[in-house]
């Protein structure tokens, strides 16, 4: 279908979420392909980890 | 040498250089921007309130004498290293990590209360091995974005690349450290047991 993404794609637009929003069509996709693949939500909640982590490492680690 | 912060000031180094080699991007203009922020540091620690964490003091301090390094610099901008072009070749890398159908060759796994690894030491010595690993750019722009915060706008500005190459750069480095820290942290003995 239109549209749709696999999951190497679905990385770069994750990652790239992180640095400006995203367009519809490309928020779309990537819903539409996070929806079917654990994998890739996964790698979601391990992108914001790592924003979580590199707070923690500003402000000194442990 | 009196005062135990002393040492607890030197146990910043590390993450002091980064921080200034991410903004100078040249070694020994960041050894030397630390190494006066060092002095600084230890010839006013008894200023040091304890309102905010040792590391973001120091980084306050580096902060001023990395903007001084860089006034200097711009006279003698050659000296900068500029982004190698191969790093911003996404193909080659993203292969290596996906398959021809453009699936995860290695696929991100489920990791267990990870927040629980923020509290262990040795969880952030792995953290900076694993951001030493970053080729050379990647680990600059991924400082400067994560963690000092920067815009990749401002970032691409000093780097002098454009935004695609800026987010492949980022893209590549999320990757890489993510995978790291799974192998070396959270699928390795270290988080199992505890």
């Amino acid at each position: 279908m239109a549209g749709s993404v696999n999951c190497r794609e679905a990385s770069r637009l994750l990652s790239l979420a992180c640095d400006r929003d995203l367009e519809a069509g490309e928020q779309q996709a990537l819903q539409y392909h996070l929806g079917r693949c654990i994998m890739c939500r996964n790698f979601e909640s391990q992108l914001k980890y790592l924003r979580r982590a590199a707070e923690r490492f500003r402000a000194g680690g442990a | 040498m009196t005062d135990p912060r002393f040492a607890e000031i030197e146990s910043h180094r590390p993450y002091l250089l980064r921080y200034a080699l991410s903004q100078l991007r040249d070694g020994p203009l960041a050894e030397e921007a630390v190494q006066e922020a060092l002095v600084s540091a230890l010839e006013s620690v008894g200023s040091f309130n304890g309102k905010s964490t040792l590391r973001t003091w120091l980084t306050s301090i580096l902060r001023f004498k990395v903007i001084d390094l860089q006034r200097r610099a711009v006279a003698e901008r050659a000296h900068l290293q500029p982004v190698d072009a191969a790093e911003t070749e996404d193909e080659a890398w993203l292969d290596a990590l996906f398959d021809e159908t453009g699936h995860w060759r290695s696929p991100p796994q489920a990791w267990s209360d990870p927040e629980a690894a923020f509290e262990q030491r040795r969880f952030w010595e792995v953290f900076e091995r694993c951001l030493d690993r970053l080729p050379q750019a990647g680990g600059r722009i991924f400082f400067q974005r994560e963690i000092v915060g920067e815009e990749t706008e401002a970032i691409c500005k000093a780097e002098r690349i454009t935004p695609s190459n800026c987010w492949v750069i980022l893209h590549r480095a999320r990757l890489a450290l993510r995978s790291c820290l799974e192998k070396s942290w959270f699928a390795s003995e270290h988080s199992l047991g505890r």
